[in-house]
């Protein structure tokens, strides 16, 4: 199914409309008050972002280094670290492991990694039970669907959704539930979370960041299933994309002073980790074993090209929660792992840019992400230079390339154009019902389907005007 | 001081009448104002859809014929945008042309933008009385920066009220072929900005883009309301705006 057929659908799902309308203001309210309150600290938001864009550049411009110097202390501190090309390699390696081990069951926190890796899928062929822990992944992992949001994965979820899945995974009758219940829900699905942490023998995470200096993954998370996941369990695997990498802690708190306030409004989440290593002589707790798989998957090719702004991404979900089509369609309209603006930037440029023809395109280039967007990525620019791509490369539908030739052709040829607009200012008059405007424009379908046209006056401003200088 | 009045395509077709209150506001200035006989279209939809080339050919054309000018002005954001933001990036490695288009870049304007800086005493018809709620472009907002110039120069229209709607910078959906090639999708957009408008209950919403407000009347129709009217900022700081 393409972008267009999926988007008609959604835009015609009341559901989750409902659940979309939602949340909006709540994103956008609490990420304006969040960012406000930089202004406590004595910080300023702008500066803080042009901060975190060089802090984000500089480890872009020699990646490499930075990556070799992350492997040595990672591995100094007992840690091994592995490298994937693309996704399959993820699940192959990750899948190895569980089997060395004799992992029956892999507890996860939240990685939009291993959902580019299809992990769930290969763990479980593979007869390994994957459990999702994050609660919002926990859902959709329920619903068997893919999260429709980078930091709130079952946000085109209702209330009424939820508990029919739990309880029917839960082996209860359902009731009517009102948001006063999300506390009393929560505390249900970590009663049974909490059995799968004690049980899983291997857990698996992403990381928010990977310190160089150091050799850790920095872990951002609000529910505490971070912790469970990469300190209960034997074996805890970290995957993460090789752009991750930032050079210093001092580097890693500018970017903490953003990410939380860009996300969900927080001065900070209400946990961060730092994973160093594996246990050591006198440690509470902590895996025996832990192993880094540093994934490309696409992400080298982007070095050095236009797009390489997009790997300062750090993952915030800002721009998809000020993106009009975001809130429009949901997460799930946009056919792969990345929702909103940054999806319909990265999807094209991972997935092949002719196996993503509309996404850029299906943007009004309002800005709003790109004003929000903590390491400044200029993405309507990149959204902009991917229908360029598209149009270079000859892969725009003919007719489209035609009627752009035709009618600059036209353009730049006054005489005809003036002819040829008051022949169509004439024809749109005579278009015109009862009601004075035009409720059905053959040639624009899609504007007449949801909106009238108005006809004009039936006369060009320039006929009108040169009218007016012979008079 | 002349200036050019370059009067944006949708205007041309659509609403003649803002054309024609923009020139109305500028004369009221004394300056000089022309109409560039020979000007179409700033060739932003095919920069919008990727076409480079196509983009530079009308972008050439317009650099051209607007260089006599002290002035440009131009009553759309986005339209302006084309000119100040964009022409220069197209140019960005011709020797000729880029020269050139940045020379344009620095002497174009909005038309509020021009208004609020170079005729801040110009003297403004009363209103019929109004009440009205103002539409942010993204462009004229986000691109230019756009904000409380249209706001101060309605606050000298005698009789006028204005109450801003939650959400006034939020985008309309309009886009330009988006609003064709994503219809629902746009209209889904467009919805939002309507209950926003219905909200603040006004007489009219107010706009510096044309686009814009096709497309936030042709949905407000669509839905029944045939009360609100939807007006160019020039129709009501001329005077005798008509919807
Ligand atoms: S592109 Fe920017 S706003 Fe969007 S998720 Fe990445 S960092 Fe956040």
């Amino acid at each position: 199914m393409h972008f267009h057929a999926r988007a008609a659908e959604r835009v015609r799902n009341p559901v989750l409309q409902k659940a979309l309308q939602k949340a909006k203001p709540l994103f956008v309210g609490k990420r304006a008050k969040g960012v406000a309150s930089l202004a406590d600290d004595g910080l300023d938001f702008e500066l803080l972002r042009s901060t975190a864009e060089s802090i984000r550049n500089r480890v872009l411009a020699d990646l490499d280094v930075w990556l070799d110097i992350f492997e040595t202390r990672a591995r100094v501190s007992g840690a091994e670290v592995l490298w994937a090309r693309d996704g399959d390699e993820v699940a192959r390696l990750v899948v190895d492991i569980a089997q060395r081990y004799g992992v029956t069951k892999a507890a996860k926190s939240k990685s939009m990694l291993s959902e580019e890796a299809q992990l769930n899928e290969a763990l479980a062929a593979a007869g390994i039970r994957p459990v999702e822990t994050d609660l919002g992944e926990y859902i959709v992992q329920l619903a068997g669907e893919a999260p429709s949001h980078i930091i709130a994965p079952a946000v085109h979820k209702t209330i009424g959704e939820i508990e029919a899945l739990f309880a029917e995974a839960h082996g209860r009758p359902e009731q009517p539930r009102t948001s006063a219940d999300i506390p009393a829900m929560t505390q249900e699905a970590r009663a049974v979370l909490r059995q799968h942490f004690l049980s899983a023998e291997m857990g698996i995470s992403g990381a928010n960041f990977l310190i160089a200096e150091t050799g850790s993954a920095a872990l951002v998370t609000n529910e505490g299933n971070g912790r469970m996941v990469t300190t209960l369990p034997r074996v805890h695997v970290v995957v993460t994309g090789i752009e991750k990498i930032v050079p210093t802690l001092e580097d890693f708190s500018t970017l903490m002073r953003l990410l939380p306030r860009s996300a969900t409004g927080q001065t900070i989440s209400n946990y961060v980790s730092l994973l160093t290593g594996t246990r050591r002589e006198g440690d509470q707790d902590g895996p025996e074993k832990t192993v880094f798989i540093l994934v490309d998957n696409g992400r080298a090719n982007l070095l050095g090209s236009a797009w390489q702004d997009m790997l300062r991404c750090i993952r915030c979900g800002a721009c998809m929660n000020h993106c009009p089509v975001y809130f429009s369609l949901g997460g799930h309209a946009y056919g792969w792992v990345y929702p909103g603006p940054m999806g319909s930037v990265l999807t094209p440029l991972y997935t092949g840019i002719e196996n993503a023809l509309d996404l850029p395109h299906a943007s009004t280039g309002c800005n709003q992400c790109g004003v929000v967007c903590p390491v400044r990525i200029p993405l309507p620019k990149l959204m902009h230079g991917l229908r360029e791509t598209q149009v270079e490369r000859g892969l725009r539908p003919w007719r489209e390339r035609f009627a752009l030739r035709a009618w600059a052709w036209v353009a730049r040829r006054p005489a005809l154009y003036r002819w040829l607009t008051r022949g169509a200012v004439r024809y749109l008059r005579w278009l015109v019902d009862g009601s004075g405007r035009i409720r059905v424009f053959g040639m624009a379908p899609g504007w007449t389907d949801g909106r009238d046209l108005a006809a004009g006056s039936g006369k060009t401003f320039h006929e009108l005007y040169a009218a007016r200088k012979r008079a | 001081m002349r200036i050019a009045l370059y009067v944006t395509c949708l205007i041309d077709l659509m609403r003649p009448g803002v054309g024609f209150a923009a020139l109305r506001l500028l004369e009221a200035t004394g300056a000089d104002v022309v109409v560039p006989p020979a000007q179409t279209c700033c060739g932003q939809p095919a920069w919008s859809a990727g076409d480079r080339q196509t983009a530079r050919l009308l972008a050439e054309k317009a650099i051209a014929e607007l260089a006599d000018y002290d002035h440009v002005v131009v009553p759309s954001g986005s339209c302006t945008d084309q000119l100040r933001n964009i022409y220069p990036q197209l140019f960005a490695d011709d020797g000729h042309w880029g020269p050139r288009a940045t020379a344009l870049a620095a002497r174009t304007f909005e038309l509020t933008e021009y208004l609020a800086r170079f005729a801040p005493e110009l003297p403004l018809p009363d209103a019929e009385g109004g009440h009205v709620t103002y539409h942010d472009s993204c462009k004229g907002l986000r691109g230019l920066g756009i904000k409380q110039q249209p706001r101060a120069l309605l606050a000298r229209v005698k009789g006028l009220q204005l109450t801003e709607m939650a959400d006034c910078e939020e985008c309309c959906g309009f886009g330009g072929a988006f609003s064709v090639n994503f219809g629902d999708v746009s209209t889904r957009i467009v919805d939002r900005k309507c209950e926003s408008i219905a909200t603040v209950g006004a007489d009219a919403v107010v706009g510096g883009d044309l686009g814009c407000l096709l497309n936030i009347e042709g949905r407000l129709r669509r839905r029944g309301d045939e009360r609100t009217r939807v007006l160019h900022i020039a129709e009501v700081l001329a005077g005798g705006g008509e919807s």
